[in-house]
């Protein structure tokens, strides 16, 4: 391979590494854009969403929709439905109760939402790796050495439709409006008649489904579920939230395709191993916050006491 | 009287559990032998420890080698037993712990075994080296296999499990078939994986060939496409993955979907077949170097099925090196004539090419096996299949 060649070859890995990121940011951003809550659970829903998707699949591949691309299309829908509340469910029982408490006990709730939601999944899979099957092949594009499965073309772009929904949706609606104007002030939305408990519980639906539509889309890229395969990838969409500015749903984009592009070139680097990439990435990440510490996108924002 | 019901329940759980749970098993020998009555006339009989773990975390497979033994030991008792004698066992439990092991050798030295079989756990097999030593017991260790042992080795242990540094062989050996030169290697960071890859580089190199990658990933990791990219860069024809099955299922289906066409090999930490149904499609034409593991060996089918008929369960990874061992004291003991064990040492140390399930054993003069025993499998319609 060429230069060029594998300059291109990364570039699609970084894109589509990075929508995933990008993808499980966006809840992180949302949550915490609305209520202040680093959503810890956040990653342990992208689990979730990977292993309700498999079961729904494995059921449809009996049936005549199969486990093709119409399978996926189909399970994946469900299954951001069903995971979506779930996220409300969570919202209800753990955060709301405790919104007007001290911060740090919402963190706490957080992370025992978190221990809960994985130590189920360890219980229910007994701790093992489960194969994610699908119909897909491997079948793809190649132009000189540069090698691209259909399978990721396909998820880079649907990656991308859900990110301009979801961006269309924020912006262009007026749930969008009250999801944004909550973040600025929520009781001040309150006078004005803002149903805040609702656009809360709205927001955290938006938010898991795209984290558990992220989650199926990696059983499908990878090929296996683990109970902990949302630990690696929450620390690196929250690294991606915060690096965008958090609270910022572009941000949340920016942050997640950057990440995904610095990793899938940090392994590149003669002399330096795999094993480095992360190590290579978070620099330049701490470079970043060091000269601008709110983000690439954020604003400067006067603490309100 | 709530207080007394209390009591009265506790002790009828007491009763119940000292009934049900504790009751002892009834002594193996009442059922093993239906055939009592044409069992061959024994002339005394020669008493062999079997020091395994029976408790603590490495219990099942401690349990399948002495099961196994047990087999062995029957199948030989009813041809005659050895030297017109009936073999029989004793055990102690090493319980995969150092100090157990000291217990377990110290207390199998008393009861003046003739040697002893076993030694799962390497670290709970080496205390075991100096005291059989100094009391002149061959022993066989069926399933330990560091290179620790070797150093630790008074004379008097023998080592029918190949240690680490053969695996490197196997899968020189394997990539050398399959006409390959520029190989990749790729290890997971952790003591075991890097230091087969880094035994396996030296020998891949010594043997003139090329060594164009050699890379880590970190655990938990399920993006791979990068190195993909490497490896495929590199112009590499071989891969060989050193770490464990979950991960190298992924790389596996990584490199496929990522357009890699070469030769891929897994040690023996993927050996699980859990790594081709995870693969799927991609498993296919994978190979392996693994431990013998009596499931894919033609000649252990009898073995197997005396096996599932006796404990209704399929034998453990080191079931298969146990029964072996078991035979190879055996024959030792006949060549020796007698229980002498200065005679029994030097008829182990002269074995010479003896056939056993899974190796042909002649031993090193630091008494380890002279030929590798480690397999070479084929991921074929997501079954191993053997093919050296």
């Amino acid at each position: 391979m060429s230069l060029q060649e594998i300059v291109i070859q990364q570039l699609f890995n970084g894109l589509l590494l990075g929508s995933f990121y990008g993808l499980v940011a966006l809840g992180y951003s949302m949550v915490y854009g609305i209520i202040r809550l680093l959503n810890f659970a956040h990653a342990d829903i992208y689990m979730v969403g990977g292993f309700c998707s498999l079961s729904l699949l494995t059921f449809f591949g009996g049936t005549f929709i199969g486990n093709g691309w119409l399978g996926i299309i189909v399970s994946m829908f469900i299954t951001m439905i069903i995971v979506g509340l779930l996220g409300v469910v969570i919202e209800r029982v753990a955060y709301k109760p405790l919104r007007e408490a001290p911060r740090l006990s919402l963190l706490i709730s957080a992370l025992g939402v978190s221990m809960i939601l994985y130590n189920s999944a360890m219980v229910v899979t007994s701790g093992e790796y489960r194969p994610y099957k699908t119909g897909l092949s491997y079948e793809g594009f190649s132009i000189g050495s540069v090698f691209i499965t259909h399978t990721q073309a396909i998820l880079i772009v649907a990656a991308v439709i859900l990110m301009l929904i979801l961006h269309l949706f924020i912006t262009r609606t007026m749930y969008g409006k009250a999801m944004r104007a909550i973040s600025m002030d929520r009781d001040c939305c309150r006078l004005m008649g803002v149903n805040v408990n609702k656009i809360i519980a709205l927001t955290f639906f938006v938010g898991t489904a795209l984290a558990a539509s992220a989650g199926m889309m990696a059983g499908v890229y990878y090929g296996s579920l683990h109970f902990y395969m949302g630990f690696v990838i929450g620390i690196k969409a929250f690294t991606a939230a915060v690096i965008g500015g958090i609270g910022i749903i572009p941000g949340a984009m920016l942050g997640g395709l950057m990440l995904g592009l610095l990793e899938s070139f940090g392994t590149q680097i003669p002399f330096i191993g795999s094993a480095w990439k992360d190590v290579f990435s978070f620099i330049i990440l701490i470079l970043i916050l060091i000269f601008k510490p709110t983000g690439l996108l954020g604003k400067k924002e006067s603490e309100r006491m | 009287m709530a207080k007394r019901l209390w009591i009265l329940a506790f002790a009828v759980v007491l009763i119940a559990s000292g009934v049900f749970g504790c009751s002892p098993t009834p002594p193996a020998g009442d059922e093993e032998k239906p055939d009592g009555a044409e069992a061959p006339q024994f002339d005394g009989e020669i008493l062999v420890g079997i020091m395994v773990p029976v408790t603590g975390s490495e219990a099942t497979y401690g349990q399948d080698m002495e099961n196994a033994m047990k087999i062995a030991a029957d199948e030989i008792n009813a041809a005659g037993g050895i030297l017109g004698k009936e073999l029989k066992f004793t055990l102690g439990d090493d319980g995969c712990d150092p100090q157990m092991c000291t217990a377990a050798a110290s207390k199998l030295v008393s009861s003046e075994v003739v040697a002893v079989l076993g030694g799962y756990c390497s670290g709970a097999t080496i205390p075991a080296l100096k005291i059989y030593g100094d009391a002149k017991v061959p022993f066989i260790i069926t399933a330990a296999n560091s290179t620790e042992l070797i150093k630790e080795n008074p004379g008097w242990a023998f080592m029918i499990n190949s240690p680490g540094y053969h695996q490197a062989d196997a899968a020189a050996n394997c990539f050398e078939r399959l006409d390959v030169s520029k190989l990749a290697f790729v290890h997971q960071g952790d003591g075991f994986s890097e230091n087969l890859a880094e035994l396996t580089r030296d020998e891949w190199l010594s043997r003139g060939h090329e060594v164009v990658a050699y890379d880590v990933v970190n655990k938990g990791e399920q993006d791979f496409s990068s190195l993909v990219t490497k490896i495929r860069s590199s112009g590499a024809e071989g891969v060989y993955w050193t770490a464990y099955h979950a991960d190298g299922a992924m790389l596996i289906m990584q490199l496929r979907q990522g357009g890699y066409t070469g030769e891929i090999t897994v040690a023996d930490g993927s050996s699980s077949v859990q790594l081709l149904e995870i693969a799927g499609a991609a498993g296919e034409g994978v190979y392996c170097t693994s431990p013998p593991v009596v499931d894919y060996l033609p000649a252990a089918q009898r073995f197997i099925s005396a096996y599932n008929t006796k404990h209704n369960q399929e034998p453990g990874p080191y079931a298969g090196l146990a029964y072996d061992g078991t035979y190879l004291l055996a024959d030792a003991i006949e060549r020796a004539g007698s229980t002498d064990p200065d005679a029994i040492r030097d008829a182990l140390a002269a074995t010479e090419n003896f056939e056993t399930l899974c190796a042909t054993i002649t031993f090193t003069p630091e008494n380890v096996l002279e030929k590798s025993n480690f397999m070479i499998l084929k991921g074929e319609g997501g079954k191993w299949t053997l093919i050296e």
